[in-house]
C-alpha cells in the first residue's frame, strides 16, 4: 500500500502543476511586495535600493494617515452593521413559525451574488442628489433632508461603507443563521424553564456557543473593510479631494497613476501587516476554547 | 392561538423591513431599466413602469458592447472554473491520500495563500503579467484567477478526501487498478458534492472579479462585464434606462444560479468559515 500511494511519478504529476502556478502567481508576488517596498522603483527600470525610505516617507504622508483612518472607519462601520443586523435577522428567522422565511433569506442574500460594479452604480443612482431614490424618499416623507451623499467630504466614507454593508449583509446572515441552527434547542428550553428571558438566554447561551462563527465573521468583515478598493474606485475615485482614500486605493494610485511602484508596494506591505495583526488579535482573544456542555 | 406576527410585531416588522431594504433597490433597478428618463426622473420614480420599454434592452445590447463583455466573462469564467478545480483536485488528492515526505509542508504552503488579500499583490502581478507578455490577453485574467482560487479549493477538497476510508484504495489496488484509474474512476465520483460546491464558488468569484481585471485589462475587446459596465466614468451617463438594462443583463447569470441552487450557493459561499476558522 505504501508503494501504491507513494508512486513518485503520480505524486509529481498531481502536485506540480498547482504548486508551480501558485508559487509563481501568488507566493512570489507576495514576497515581491515586501522586497520592492525597499526600492525607489518606477516599474520599468531595476530601481534603486533605498532601505526603509519609502516607509519613513509613508509615515509622514498625510494621505497615508487619511487612508489608514478611512480603512479603520470603513471596517468598523461594516463590521458593526453586518454583525449586529445579521445577528438579529438570524435569530428572528431561526424562530419557529416565522412567516415568509424563504423570502427574507433570498432577499437578504441576493446582493451577495451581484457584481460589485452593478451594486456600486446602482447605489450611485440611489445617492444621486437630484434624481436619486434616497433623496426622493425623504422628499416623499416631507423631510427636507436632501444630501449630496457621496460628494460630501464628511459623509462620503460612511456612504460607501453603507453600500458594502448592504451588499455583504446576506453573507454574514447566512453564516450566523447556520450557527444559530446548530445550537441544540434543549439548551434554550432549559434556560427558559429556569426563568431566563428569551433575550437573556440568547445572550448568555446561544451567542457564546456561536463564538467560532463570530470569530470568522469578525475577521472577514474587518480585513475585508481594511482592503476596500472597488467601492472607492467606482463611486468616488477617492474623493471628494482625498476624503475617501483607503490603503489599497492609495497603492493603486501610487503605482498605476503616478508610477511610484516602490511607494505603492510600501503601502501594500503595511496593509498586509495590519491585516495580519488584526487576524492574530482576534484569534488570540475570541473563542480560544470551544465550549462543551 | 393568535398568529405569531400578531404576538411579535416588532420582530416581524424588522425582518420584513430589512428584507425590503435589501431587495427594493434591485426592484428599482429592474423597473428603471424598463422606463424612459422622463418616467425615472419625474413622473414615476418608485413603481413599476407604466409602459414596458423593452427597447432599452435592445439599446444596451447593441450600443454598449454588452455582447463582447458578456462573451469575455463567459470565456474567462469557464476557463477559470475548469482550470482551478482540476489543478486543486489533483493537488489535494496527493496531499490528503498519497504518502510522501513533504505532504504536510505542501499543505501549509498552500494555506498561506488563503490569507493573502488579492488586491495587495496587484503591483507585482501586473509587472509579472507584462514580463510574461500576457498583458491584454485572456491569459492575463485566466492565469491569476486560477491561481487565486487554488488555495481555497484545495482546502475544501482536502477535507473531503480525508473523510474517505482507506479501504477504497486498498481494494482497488488489489484489483489491479493503477493509481490514476483509482483517482479518476473511484475518488472523483465520491467528491462530487464538493466539486459542485466549488464550481459555484469559483464561478461567482470569477464572474464578479473587479480589481485585477481593472489593472490587467485595458483593451476594450477583452473587458469582462464588471469592467465594461463602468458607465458612470464613461460617456453614456445620460441614458439611465439603457444603463439599467445593461446592469440587469450582467446580473442575470448569477441571480438565476442563486435562484435555482439557493441552498448550494449559500453553502458554497459560507463553506469558508469551516476551513478558515
Amino acid at each position: 500500500m505504501n508503494k501504491y500511494l507513494g508512486n513518485k511519478t503520480a505524486i509529481l504529476l498531481f502536485i506540480l502543476p498547482a504548486l508551480l502556478l501558485y508559487s509563481v502567481v501568488v507566493f512570489y508576488p507576495m514576497l515581491q511586495v515586501f522586497f520592492r517596498s525597499l526600492f525607489d522603483w518606477d516599474g520599468l527600470t531595476p530601481g534603486t535600493f533605498i532601505g526603509l525610505g519609502n516607509y519613513t516617507r509613508l509615515f509622514d504622508d498625510s494621505l497615508f494617515h487619511t487612508s489608514v483612518y478611512n480603512g479603520i472607519v470603513f471596517a468598523l462601520v461594516i463590521t458593526v452593521a453586518q454583525i449586529a443586523i445579521g445577528t438579529v435577522l438570524a435569530f428572528a428567522v431561526a424562530e419557529a413559525g416565522v412567516r415568509g422565511r424563504k423570502f427574507v433569506r433570498i432577499s437578504v442574500f441576493i446582493p451577495v451574488v451581484l457584481s460589485i460594479t452593478v451594486v456600486c452604480q446602482l447605489w450611485m443612482a440611489m445617492y444621486n442628489p437630484e434624481y436619486g431614490l434616497i433623496n426622493r424618499v425623504f422628499e416623499l416623507l416631507g423631510i427636507s433632508y436632501r444630501q449630496d451623499w457621496i460628494s460630501g467630504s464628511k459623509t462620503a466614507i460612511y456612504a460607501l461603507a453603507a453600500v458594502n454593508a448592504w451588499q455583504y449583509m446576506g453573507y454574514h446572515f447566512a453564516l450566523l443563521l447556520a450557527a444559530v441552527k446548530s445550537v441544540p434547542e434543549h439548551y434554550m428550553e432549559a434556560a427558559r424553564i429556569d426563568g431566563a428571558s428569551k433575550f437573556k438566554a440568547h445572550l448568555r447561551i446561544t451567542i457564546p456557543l456561536m463564538a467560532e462563527t463570530y470569530k470568522f465573521c469578525l475577521i472577514f468583515a474587518i480585513t475585508g473593510g481594511l482592503n476596500a478598493f472597488a467601492n472607492m474606485y467606482i463611486m468616488t475615485g477617492g474623493g471628494p479631494g482625498t476624503s475617501s482614500y483607503t490603503l489599497t486605493y492609495m497603492m493603486y494610485r501610487s503605482a498605476f497613476r503616478v508610477g511610484e511602484y516602490g511607494y505603492g508596494s510600501a503601502s501594500a506591505a503595511f496593509l498586509v501587516i495590519e491585516c495580519l495583526i488584526v487576524t492574530l488579535l482576534i484569534n488570540r482573544f475570541i473563542a480560544r476554547q470551544r465550549i462543551v456542555y | 392561538m393568535r398568529p405569531l406576527w400578531y404576538r411579535q410585531p416588532f420582530k416581524h416588522g424588522f425582518l420584513w423591513l430589512y428584507a425590503l431594504l435589501s431587495i427594493y433597490p434591485l426592484f428599482w433597478m429592474i423597473s428603471y431599466s424598463l422606463k424612459s428618463n422622463d418616467e425615472i426622473f419625474v413622473t414615476n420614480p418608485f413603481g413599476l413602469p407604466l409602459h414596458f420599454r423593452v427597447e432599452n434592452y435592445k439599446t444596451a445590447w447593441e450600443s454598449f458592447n454588452v455582447p463582447v463583455y458578456f462573451l469575455n466573462s463567459v470565456i474567462v469564467t469557464c476557463a477559470t472554473v475548469v482550470g482551478s478545480l482540476s489543478l486543486a483536485v489533483l493537488f489535494s488528492y496527493a496531499i490528503a491520500r498519497m504518502r510522501f515526505r513533504f505532504s504536510g509542508a505542501a499543505r501549509i504552503y498552500m494555506i498561506v495563500g488563503m490569507f493573502v488579500p488579492v488586491q495587495v499583490i496587484m503591483i507585482p502581478l501586473a509587472i509579472l503579467m507584462r514580463d510574461f507578455h500576457l498583458a491584454n490577453t485572456y491569459g492575463s485574467l485566466i492565469v491569476p484567477y486560477i491561481s487565486f482560487n487554488l488555495s481555497f479549493a484545495t482546502m475544501v477538497f482536502y477535507g473531503f478526501f480525508r473523510g474517505i476510508p482507506i479501504e477504497l484504495e486498498e481494494s482497488s489496488c488489489i484489483d489491479g487498478a493503477s493509481i490514476y484509474r483509482t483517482f479518476f474512476s473511484i475518488m472523483l465520483p465520491i467528491i462530487r458534492p464538493a466539486l459542485a460546491t466549488m464550481i459555484i464558488f469559483v464561478f461567482l468569484a470569477a464572474w464578479n472579479e473587479f480589481p485585477m481585471a481593472l489593472v490587467l485589462i485595458s483593451k476594450e475587446t477583452l473587458k469582462t462585464l464588471p469592467l465594461g459596465l463602468l458607465f458612470f466614468q464613461g460617456q453614456f451617463t445620460t441614458d439611465w434606462g439603457a444603463m439599467g438594462a445593461a446592469m440587469t443583463i450582467a446580473s442575470i447569470p448569477t441571480v438565476i444560479l442563486y435562484m435555482i441552487f439557493s441552498d448550494q450557493v449559500e453553502r458554497a459561499l459560507t463553506v469558508g468559515s469551516a476551513v478558515k476558522g
